[in-house]
């Protein structure tokens, strides 16, 4: 078990150290552009398994975090405050959002927490449209370049990893899985369920905040409440299913296939990829609850048998 | 001003008889079946958008287009049904709501980016020959349309009503929800109560989204503030009942046209919400508590 | 009529039966008794097609219920008036009696059968507008069997009718059975009231965790030691 972890982190440090080298060999901005997207899908589908995946708590409000995590940023460095002031400014609010939320939004069990969630997202897309209903314009357009956001994106989904990874490994994570399997009988056994629910949205809306300030970093122009939009909680949503929600690895895998389906269609038939990412979404949702993740444990599993079978020699011992 | 409160209060009125119709097809199939279809919305969107090209294409009247619409969502809802929600049909009743919901979800995203496909992300909206006319009695000003609207959803509400009363089949249904053991027992087969609940829901929805295309307008991506729409009728009058249905759904109406009235109509989506979302915190038993009788 | 060859149920993990045979003949009134937790109840729903089981065959005239959705076997003639009768609380009495007469066989018939139903059980006739949520516990129980004969079964099976009513109620309620058996209906009775319940019984088995321990006529089971001891000490 030990050498899997070990040559797992190894294979992390190297897929990192290719993506932070990337940008010396590819000089197209299309493709730099596009890992961004990967990168901004990873942070908000980990984030989203923090709660919906490893708590078992399905958050559908996760854009709300995202939202004013980007609000609050970009308002303070446009005002003229430098951006990692206004980024702590804008998780902070996310943090502070999730402790607003999470108390009364927690009393809901199961499904009524999904709607209950859901509602106060919209409450706040509908009301930050209103109040503030302009294009955002970026004032220091001029000095734009996109490296340095690109390695913001890079850092913080590395961060992220690294904290969802922290996470499922520590006390925290096994008391999740705790609540997320049977809430009543985590409790009977001492383990606060309000506590570790907390602390998952926390942990989900923190990280959420943070895509949503580097977002407001990254974006010339937008609406302000466009991240505020359901689509970002449903497509993470569905990119950590679809990987596998409730693994650490389950909303990479999600989010780059998504985002190469969306590429590969594009190019051929147009706006389907959607269409094509929710049938696999209902799929997993019927049969495959752990996602490409568990397919993939599976199919290794299943061959690693059959490599055993072919090579048993006639006396019935192992042939290596 | 009194005017002005009346004109609020009446339409308020004419509105809520549309949301009660909306939440009536998802009260109906979660009620029966503890599916919750969230993409209850994205099935109004379809009959709207049937509607319309109805509408469009054969120059019918608008209300007219209904039983097109009924029989094009009676057949998409029996085919979600037989693909999908049928084999949920088994789950133990929280992993049911669960997981429908998360399929509602899948749903919806599908059934958006099928129709911005289709029919494009532009609005869409049916205005009939009589469309600006109205009423106008003892200074409130009747809307012909809203008029026939809030006439439609009441026929609808009532056949239902007496449907559930009075047939034998709604009988059975109305055991099945009250307790599906004893009605096997009379000889009442489940499953085709579930499929009847879930493709009478999905026609619901239809003749609620020709309501809507005739009323507002239609696009793509309507479905959910609907579906949300559906969810607050169906928390602030209770499941089970079509009085429930008809009361939850003018009180969102009026709250909604009140809040017009004081604050600004930019904030009528937003107060249904926040109601919404307060009796989910404050009502013990909320939404999904066991219903007796 | 009815013949369960080596049932074996569970519930998920759990083992309720194992290897049940019984026979009932047309025309019995066969008892099914036991201590709590036995298996009683499992046994009308695996017979009722509730519970599949996991082996062995229920054969009644010439079907195979354990084949059979549950649903069927009710239009196949076997009704059941489960454990405190489970009437539709939210519908009134004479709702609750006409979807006892839903299959097809019965609905055609139903006026008829009202009436007989209600000469049985002339306040149900009384309170046919009332809801069967406000029936006292007694007038349940009735129209929960009167709910069940209006299917016109042609096999009756009650789970422990006589339960949590009042003793005067109780002895109604076995009259009722006897009487209702000997206009020709075929009857399984589940019970706790042994003595009741041995008293009509053409046969009974008896159950013990989830197997049967013994079996024969009624009188024969009152005398049967372990059963004296145990239960009408």
């Amino acid at each position: 078990m030990k050498r899997n972890a070990a040559a797992g982190i190894v294979l992390a440090a190297l897929v990192v150290a290719v993506l932070a080298c990337l940008p010396l060999v590819v000089k197209k901005d299309s493709t730099i552009n596009l890992l961004v997207l990967v990168l901004l899908y990873v942070v908000l589908a980990s984030s989203w398994n923090m709660i919906g995946g490893y708590a078992g708590q399905s958050n559908l409000g996760h854009a709300a975090f995202f939202g004013i995590g980007s609000l609050v940023t970009r308002l303070l460095w446009i005002q003229g405050w430098p951006f990692v002031a206004s980024l702590a400014v804008g998780v902070a609010s996310a943090i502070a959002l999730a402790l607003l939320i999470g108390f009364p939004a927690f009393k809901l069990r199961g499904v009524y927490f999904a709607i209950g969630t859901l509602a106060l997202a919209q409450i706040l897309n509908v009301t930050v449209g209103n109040l503030l209903p302009e294009m955002s314009y970026n004032p220091a357009l001029a000095d734009y370049q996109l490296l340095p956001r690109y390695y913001l994106f890079l850092a913080l989904a590395v961060l992220t990893i690294a904290a969802a990874y922290a996470v499922v490994h520590s006390r925290l994570g096994l008391g999740l899985m705790a609540v997320r399997g049977q809430e009543d009988a985590a409790e009977s056994l001492g383990v606060s369920a309000l506590k570790h629910k907390l602390i998952a949205l926390v942990f989900s809306a923190s990280f959420a905040g943070l895509a949503g300030g580097a977002f407001a970093y990254y974006h010339v122009s937008y609406y302000l409440n466009m991240p505020f939009h359901p689509t970002w909680t449903f497509d993470p949503m569905m990119m950590a299913y679809i990987g596998g929600a409730g693994t650490v690895i389950g909303p990479i895998v999600g989010s780059v296939f998504f985002v190469l389906i969306k590429e590969l269609l594009v190019l051929n038939v147009g706006e389907y990829h959607l269409v094509i990412f929710g049938a696999l979404f209902i799929l997993v949702v019927l049969f495959l609850p752990g996602g490409l993740v568990e397919a993939w444990d599976k199919t290794r599993r299943a061959l690693q048998r059959w490599m055993r079978s072919r090579h048993r020699s006639p006396v019935g011992t192992e042939v290596r | 001003m009194l005017e002005s409160v009346s004109q609020t209060l009446i339409l308020g009125v004419l509105v809520g008889a549309l949301y009660a119709l909306v939440a009536l097809g998802l009260s109906l199939v979660f009620g029966v079946t503890k599916f919750l279809n969230v993409a209850h919305g994205e099935l109004l969107m379809f009959g709207g958008y049937a509607s319309f090209w109805v509408f469009s294409l054969l120059g019918l009247d608008p209300f007219l287009t209904i039983p097109t619409t009924l029989i094009g969502l009676t057949l998409i809802g029996a085919i979600l049904y037989q693909l999908v929600f049928v084999r949920m049909v088994k789950l133990p009743e929280e992993a049911k709501i669960k997981n429908t919901l998360l399929v509602g979800f899948g749903l919806s995203v599908i059934l958006q980016n099928l129709a911005l496909r289709f029919w494009s992300a532009d609005d869409r909206g049916i205005t009939a020959s009589y469309s600006s006319m109205a009423f106008t009695v003892l200074g409130v000003r009747l809307p012909l349309v809203r008029l026939a609207s809030l006439l439609t959803a009441l026929v609808f509400l009532l056949a239902l009503h007496l449907f559930l009363r009075k047939t034998y089949t709604g009988k059975a249904i109305r055991a099945t929800v009250q307790d599906w053991e004893a009605a096997t027992l009379m000889g009442i087969d489940i499953h085709r109560v579930y499929f009847l609940a879930f493709v009478l829901g999905a026609a619901l929805a239809g003749v609620a989204g020709t309501l809507v295309a005739v009323n507002y307008s239609i696009e793509p991506s309507m479905g959910l503030n609907w579906t949300l729409k559906a969810l607050i009728v169906m928390v602030l009058g209770g499941l089970g009942s079509i009085t429930g249905t008809l009361v939850g759904g003018l009180l969102l109406g009026l709250t909604e046209s009140i809040t017009s009235l004081l604050l600004s109509s930019n904030y009528r989506e937003v107060v249904g919400l926040v109601l919404f979302v307060l009796i989910l915190i404050f009502r013990p038993q909320g939404l999904f508590g066991t219903k007796e009788g | 009529m009815l013949s369960l060859q080596g049932i074996d149920a569970s519930y998920q993990d759990i083992q309720a039966l194992w290897g049940v045979s019984m026979e009932i003949q047309e025309g019995e009134l066969v008892a099914l008794i036991g201590p709590n937790g036995a298996g009683k109840t499992t046994t009308l729903r695996v017979i009722s097609g509730l519970l599949k089981p996991s082996g062995g065959a229920v054969r009644f005239l010439s079907h195979d219920l354990h084949r059979e959705p549950a649903h069927r076997i009710v239009a196949l003639g076997i009704s059941q008036v489960p454990e405190s009768g489970r009437v539709f609380t939210g519908m009134s009495v004479l709702e609750n009696l006409e979807l006892g007469a839903f299959i097809s066989s019965a609905r055609r018939e139903r006026s008829a059968t009202l009436k007989w139903v209600f000469g049985i059980f002339p306040r149900l006739e009384e309170r046919a507008g009332q809801m069967a949520g406000t029936l006292s516990g007694g007038e349940r129980q009735m129209l929960a069997i009167g709910r069940a004969l209006m299917a016109k079964p042609k096999l009756l099976m009650l789970d422990e009718p006589s339960f949590g009513l009042a003793p005067i109620l109780v002895d109604q309620t076995f009259e009722m059975v006897a009487k209702i058996n000997q206009q020709g209906v075929t009857v399984l009775l589940v019970e706790q009231n042994i003595r009741a319940a041995l008293e009509m019984a053409t046969r009974a088995y008896l159950l013990e965790n989830g197997r049967i321990v013994g079996q024969g006529s009624g009188k024969e089971l009152l005398s049967f030691e372990s059963v004296r001891s145990a239960y009408l000490a």
